[in-house]
């Protein structure tokens, strides 16, 4: 184990948490849904995907910050979207049933996707792609940094949301105890529907993030999105917001340390492996959820 | 002619993905790991056949024991977790068994040159069904019939104090496990159950597939098992068939006249039919009920409103 291996090593790992904030966003818009609604949302990658592949319309017209803005936008509106045609007229108890419809939404979005793209993967505008800081032997990439300080940027702006306004007040009061909450005069419907535009408003930025630090964006990348979400979820806690964010960065690096140390076509049964870990020594998650009835 | 019966192998081998899942849903536990059982029956008996030429019998016996066996195993630590961590857990596992099969290579020499599971290429050459001269007509009875026998064990089960053990599991676990159940037996053996089940199609699809990839086994392959018995519902067996049949003969096929709107229309069809009967085809009374001899409350209620998705 030579020097230059450690230092590949590290270097990956780097890249890796950088990239890891977009899994933690995913994972974060899981958790809100799932802590709220107690039911999860299988489409919430793709709408995430779905909202970049809109903002998309606007990018030869618009510098590309805006691009950016617009797909956080477009995500919130496929949010409601979401929440309207799939959860808004499913028995509340059920959640079987919006497992299955989110399913359907999913597929529905993806096949879209392919449909008017042609399937041909599009490129998305990354920011900052040919600046690059060095910290000693370690390259930190400027489109990875971006990202990072982006996903920072949204997390932020989330607490802030939650704690701090009256919308997040409701939200959280929901989640705590829905009975409650509809005794003090929040209308649950219109809370759930907020609840998913503040989640389709993350699901956005992290479709952007994930176009511009891939640099194209396809209906392929719908699933892993999915999949990877769901194990930060998880590891994080369910109904967790620092838990997912933790999880996210952990995952991420893993991933990519992994995919160093054995090569992409092995790297996720070493991720899957490591969830299994944390589900058999930590069940309930890195942050257990806090309190509460169900 | 061919394509009916083409169309009647795929919508046998899905029921019968459709049943292990039913298995397992009906201890109120969502698994997304039907997939990766499928994968493991049917890589198994392939290389059985291929490989070592044993006969189809051994060789699909052995597949879903194998299968099953690996169900108690990941069944044990799955008790640990309910409800979503259960369907991440489920879904991690069933993307470790198709990475696994994407990474296997294990070739031997036969008279017919180098037969085995090459990696990323896919595991070709499993020709039992030609080299013994099975019609597809064939193929398709020895299909039904494999189907018909798992639908009479399991409303068997179902009759029995064993279905009633899992019934009351799924409905609330709590009071199950006041009333003296033993939780652990119930869900292992369900678990095991559909494993064994889904080994067992997966080992006749691998046959008359005669060419299987990891592709094949991927997570949408293994959340369709879990929608036959959500969107047939739960109450009855009769309703997964149904449900693959509308799925597979409805969606899939039926609707090849429109083209290039095909594939839009079957997410969209999906979430519709969850909007108007969110329990299930056939979990209110349309006039028969097939599976179950009397009504009970678990027809009237979402079935695992209880325990799935507690913490």
């Amino acid at each position: 184990m030579d020097l230059l291996y450690l230092l590949d090593l590290t270097q990956s790992l780097i890249d890796g948490v950088l990239f890891g904030t977009i899994y933690a966003l995913i994972g974060i818009g899981f958790t809100l849904i799932f802590g709220v609604m107690h039911k999860l949302n299988l489409s919430y990658a793709a709408a995430s995907i779905g909202a970049a592949y809109l903002s998309l319309i606007v990018v030869s017209a618009v510098p590309a910050p805006v691009v950016y803005v617009a797909s956080a936008l477009l995500g919130g509106a496929l949010g409601w979207l979401v929440y309207l045609i799939c959860f808004r007229f499913v028995p509340i108890n059920n959640p079987l049933a919006t497992l299955m419809s989110t399913l359907g939404m999913l597929l529905a979005i993806e096949e879209l996707i392919s449909h008017v793209t042609r399937g041909m993967p599009q490129n998305f505008p990354a920011m900052f792609a040919s600046s690059n800081i060095e910290i000693g032997q370690f390259f930190l990439r400027g489109d990875l940094l971006f990202v990072f300080a982006l996903g920072c940027v949204a997390m932020v702006a989330l607490t802030q949301l939650l704690q701090r306004t009256r919308l997040g007040l409701a939200t959280r009061a929901v989640a705590q105890q829905p009975i409650a909450a509809q005794l003090c005069g929040m209308s649950v419907n219109a809370t759930n529907a907020n609840t998913f535009v503040i989640a389709g408003l993350l699901g956005g930025t992290a479709g952007a993030m994930a176009g511009a630090a891939i640099g194209v964006l396809s209906p392929l990348m719908t699933l892993p999105l999915t999949v990877k979400g769901l194990v930060v979820t998880v590891i994080g806690g369910l109904g967790s917001i620092p838990g997912a964010i933790v999880a996210g960065l952990i995952v991420g690096g893993v991933e990519n340390v992994f995919q160093f140390l054995r090569g992409v076509a092995e790297r996720d049964i070493y991720v899957m492996l490591m969830l299994f870990a944390f589900l058999i020594f930590r069940p309930g998650g890195l942050f257990a959820a806090p309190g509460g009835r169900d | 002619m061919d394509f009916y019966l083409g169309l009647a192998q795929v919508i046998g081998i899905h029921t019968l993905l459709g049943l292990s899942a039913w298995c397992v849903l009906h201890t109120g536990q969502v698994s997304i790991a039907q997939g990766g059982f499928f994968a493991i029956g049917a890589y198994s008996a392939g290389m059985l056949t291929s490989m070592w030429n044993w006969p189809l019998g051994p060789a699909l016996g052995a597949g879903a024991a194998l299968a099953g066996a690996v169900a108690v195993a990941v069944g044990f630590p799955a008790l640990r977790v309910k409800g979503l961590m259960l369907v991440v857990a489920t879904t991690a596992f069933a993307e470790i068994v198709r990475l696994f099969f994407f990474n296997l290579q294990w070739r031997v020499q036969t008279p017919s040159g180098l037969v085995g599971p090459d990696g990323s290429l896919g595991f070709g050459g499993i020709r039992y069904f030609p080299s013994n001269g099975w019609s597809t007509f064939e193929v398709n009875v020895l299909i039904w019939a494999l189907v018909a026998g798992v639908m009479a064990l399991l409303w068997w089960l179902d009759r029995s104090r064993v279905g009633t053990l899992w019934r009351a599991v799924g409905e609330d676990e709590l009071a199950a496990q006041s009333a003296g159940i033993n939780l652990t037996a119930a869900k292992v053996s369900a678990f095991g159950i559909g494993g064994c089940i889904a080994g067992l199609s997966g080992g006749v699809f691998a046959h008359y597939a005669t060419h299987i990839e990891h592709n094949n086994f991927g997570i949408l392959l293994a959340t369709f098992a879990v929608a036959y018995p959500i969107i047939g519902g739960l109450s009855s067996l009769a309703g997964t068939l149904v449900a693959v049949i509308f799925i597979q003969g409805f969606l899939l096929e039926g609707l090849r006249f429109l083209g290039e709107w095909r594939s839009l229309l079957f997410g969209a069809l999906i979430v519709v039919v969850m909007l108007v009967r969110p329990n299930g085809f056939l979990s209110r009374a349309l006039g028969v009920n097939w599976g179950r001899a009397r009504r009970t409350t678990a027809d009237r209620t979402p079935p695992e409103s209880g325990s799935l998705y507690r913490q």
